[in-house]
């Protein structure tokens, strides 16, 4: 038996022998340190409770012991402040302190707010122009859009937009107490306010706003209770006009298992999407990173970025900084090669495809018959397709070009190669071709 | 147990002890305050299993004996018999029977085995400080209020005490501000530093204000225990290490004040009216005009300035303050004039008197 279950079973022993006040007091926060040859060494809270069991149990627990174990001699107390609740709450004081007084006050937990999300840094592009447009027109005119709902993929700067809107109100209007949330958070406040049994300060806490914003809504998804505390806040807030901001990766209709009575408020207002990106945003985004970061990016790994990284601003930043990274290692800027070969594992892993599948997208986008691309002719409408199909296969796909041309209606592979060369300089200029490119590339 | 006392001495040592007696406890008899007759003198205890009180009274005593009875009722009633000069206690069938000249009361008591026994220390194997009992309350009364009220730091709910060259350093900090006050004693024990949790350095301040005489404070590994003549009072010292505060305290300063404290402390009163549910002050020095305003507002209530004229170094600054954290300060800032020097907006600022190089204040400048 070791010593915990020991301690338990003559715990239980002394539970049944004393008052519940007793036992509480006296024998609930004593534990077995270890036991000696014999002796028995008890951990005790303070000194009170060693001299009262000394004096007034020692027999009682040397009975008990001696019952379940032979041999125990003597029992000895030892005062031990370190129980186990106090393990977890003690971690690294000294450095909490060496900053002090409390850097946590200017990240401010008052408002939740990242100081570093502001309209500044914000890009704007044709994918997010619309959302920035109505952040702009709840900024000059409070409530003009109320609530204002972003709905778009991850990465796509939701966050960050929501916080601008928060950090340039916070600037302007001192007086408004802005307060961002993500969903998660509000639930886990919520549940933690029943526990507590303190609903009332939940309420209160939340309704104190002038500006409310909630993030990531889809997360609220089966969350009833909480959902209905989200439907009293919001009519509160709405009656109230304070401006309420959310935002969710699916438009409000689309959300699963979100009250119907929520819906109907959310689409009461006005409803954003931030659409997927297209390459000039991707590029602008990059650059304007590369900017902050004082690092001159070369348009042509710019571009190269924004083709391989489709959809999400996040893995931009990431592959930005590999670049950045391995630039500032290599003390030079890097050849479109090595940047293809540090950011091979950005991409996004390549399905095993046939040269068919290729083909049957580009066929298919262009609607135009599959057969028609490996055949002979030479009409307009299919050469390009086929010239695209040719820089696909290279391009993402990596197959020689002998490979290419055989495949394709057994062509030399210098009229591969020209094809290639010639759609990689038209989509130095043609942004029409980039952009067609980014759509077979999501069809394939 | 049969006595008799003087009325005030014993109501005296009674309400003392009472305040230690435990509210809400499970156990009905830390409610009680044990009184013990011994040797010719009445021995009053108390505890709440986290400080121990004991209280020695001279009393003519007839029969010896003991009983545990509640404290407020035994409290309450010995402090309204004021006309009296004496008063008797006597324990007839387990009870308590007080009376005085014109009034008999019975308290219910408790059987007084039940009663937790008060934490010896050995003096053998501690370390024993001797000091002035008003120089140990100075001392923690300068600081005290700036422990943490949360127990979820253990560390920051208490006053730190270490010794530090010919002098004992009092210090406590809640993270927001902090306070170091330093008192000269004589032949300091080594011991690197005790932790007095927060309440417990209160209750040291309320028995042993006003008392003039010499005290022994016993430093024990897990306990400290506060010794006059007549009074024992032991408390558990918390185990832990204080945060290293050295650091923080700012080396330069970018603007210096020195005014009156009274002046400061009616600018700060009228301001305060004003303040805001964040209990904002705005400082604003500036060196030019040798002035410092003191602004707050509130939008449901309205807004004041006041002006305060000073001596004024360095450059203009513009910062936020709890007026709270600024005003338990000023008790124990005993000089007629008081320095700020300002960090800058996000270093703390420290407040010292003129004069007076024992204490210290360092308080943290809110965000707008």
């Amino acid at each position: 038996m070791d010593s915990k279950t020991l301690w338990n079973t003559v715990l239980v022993q002394i539970e049944l022998e004393v008052s519940k006040a007793t036992f509480s007091t006296w024998f609930k926060d004593t534990y077995v340190l270890r036991i000696d040859s014999g002796v028995v060494f008890l951990a005790v809270p303070n000194t009170f409770v060693k001299d009262w069991l000394q004096n007034k149990y020692h027999k009682n627990i040397l009975q008990n012991l001696r019952n379940l174990v032979e041999g125990v001699r003597s029992v000895e107390y030892i005062i031990s402040q370190n129980n186990k609740k106090k393990d977890d709450i003690i971690t690294d004081i000294p450095s909490q302190n060496k900053e002090l007084p409390l850097n946590s006050l200017y990240i401010n937990p008052e408002d939740n707010l990242n100081p570093r999300y502001t309209f500044d840094t914000f890009v704007v592009g044709p994918f997010n122009e619309l959302a920035y447009a109505a952040a702009q027109a709840i900024l000059k005119k409070p409530v003009a859009y109320n609530p204002l709902f972003f709905y778009g993929n991850t990465g796509l700067g939701k966050t960050h937009l929501m916080q601008a809107v928060g950090n340039h109100i916070k600037q302007h209007h001192k007086d408004k107490r802005v307060h961002y949330v993500t969903s998660e958070r509000f639930t886990v406040d919520y549940v933690n306010s029943v526990m507590a049994n303190k609903v009332n300060h939940f309420k209160e806490k939340y309704r104190k706003y002038d500006v409310f914003i909630m993030d990531d809504m889809q997360f609220l998804s089966n969350k009833e209770k909480t959902q209905e505390e989200l439907f009293h806040l919001f009519n509160y807030m709405y009656d109230g006009n304070k401006q309420i901001i959310f935002s969710s990766d699916q438009h409000p209709n689309y959300l699963q298992n979100l009250e119907e009575r929520l819906k109907s408020r959310f689409v009461a207002g006005m409803i954003v999407d931030i659409s997927p990106l297209d390459t000039e945003s991707k590029v602008a985004i990059l650059q304007t990173k590369a900017n902050l970061n004082s690092f001159k990016l070369p348009s042509e790994t710019a571009y190269y970025l924004a083709s391989i990284i489709n959809n999400s601003i996040r893995e931009l930043e990431g592959a930005l900084n590999s670049v950045i990274c391995q630039t500032q290692l290599k003390g030079r800027e890097l050849t479109l090669q090595e940047v293809k070969q540090l950011t091979k594992d950005s991409n996004k892993p390549q399905k095993s495809i046939s040269v068919k599948d290729v083909v049957r997208a580009v066929a298919s986008f262009y609607n135009i018959e599959e057969d028609s691309i490996y055949n002979k002719t030479r009409r307009q409408e299919v050469v390009k397709p086929r010239q695209l199909t040719m820089y696909i296969l290279r391009e993402d796909f990596n197959i020689s070009f002998p490979s290419i041309g055989q495949r394709l209606g057994n062509r030399d592979h210098t009229t591969v190669m020209h094809s290639c060369d010639k759609i990689k300089n038209e989509l130095k200029s043609n942004s029409e071709l980039i952009n067609e490119l980014n759509q077979i590339r999501t069809l394939i | 147990m049969k006595l008799e006392g003087v009325r005030e001495k014993i109501s005296e040592a009674i309400q003392k002890a009472e305040k230690i007696t435990s509210k809400n406890q499970t156990l009905p008899i830390l409610k009680c305050v044990l009184l013990e007759v011994k040797n010719g003198s009445l021995l009053i205890k108390a505890t709440n299993l986290d400080i121990g009180l004991e209280i020695t009274v001279p009393v003519r005593s007839e029969v010896d004996g003991v009983i545990a009875v509640p404290g407020n009722t035994l409290s309450s009633l010995i402090s309204q018999l004021s006309d009296d000069k004496s008063v008797s206690l006597e324990v007839k069938d387990g009870n308590l029977y007080v009376s005085s000249s014109k009034n008999k009361a019975v308290i219910k008591a408790l059987s007084p085995d039940e009663y937790p026994s008060i934490p010896k220390v050995d003096k053998d194997t501690s370390k024993t400080l001797k000091i002035k009992a008003q120089s140990l309350v100075n001392g923690l009364k300068a600081v005290w209020y700036s422990s943490a009220t949360s127990s979820i730091k253990p560390e920051l709910s208490s006053v730190r005490v270490y010794p530090l060259n010919n002098s004992l350093v009092f210090v406590a900090t809640d993270g927001f501000r902090l306070a170091e006050k330093s008192i000269n004693v004589k032949n300091i024990p080594d011991f690197t530093h005790i932790l007095i949790p927060v309440k417990n350095a209160g209750e040291i301040i309320r028995v042993f204000d006003g008392l003039d005489e010499e005290i022994e404070v016993v430093i024990d590994d897990n306990q400290i225990a506060v010794i006059s003549k007549d009074t024992y009072l032991v408390s558990r010292v918390i185990e832990g290490n204080f945060p290293d505060y050295k650091n923080i305290i700012p080396k330069e300063f970018v603007t210096e004040a020195t005014v009156l404290k009274q002046d400061f402390m009616k600018s700060l009163k009228i301001n305060t009216i004003f303040s805001d549910t964040f209990y904002h002050v705005k400082f604003i020095v500036d060196p030019e005009s040798k002035n410092i305003q003191l602004t707050t507002k509130n939008n449901d209530i309205g807004e004041s300035s006041t002006d305060l004229s000073g001596a004024i170094k360095g450059q203009k600054i513009d910062v936020n303050f709890n007026y709270k954290y600024i005003n338990d300060a000023l008790q124990s800032l005993n000089s007629d004039s008081i320095d700020f020097m300002f960090g800058g907006t996000s270093k703390p600022l420290v407040i010292k008197p003129i004069g007076d190089q024992s204490f210290m204040y360092l308080v943290m400048p809110m965000n707008r």
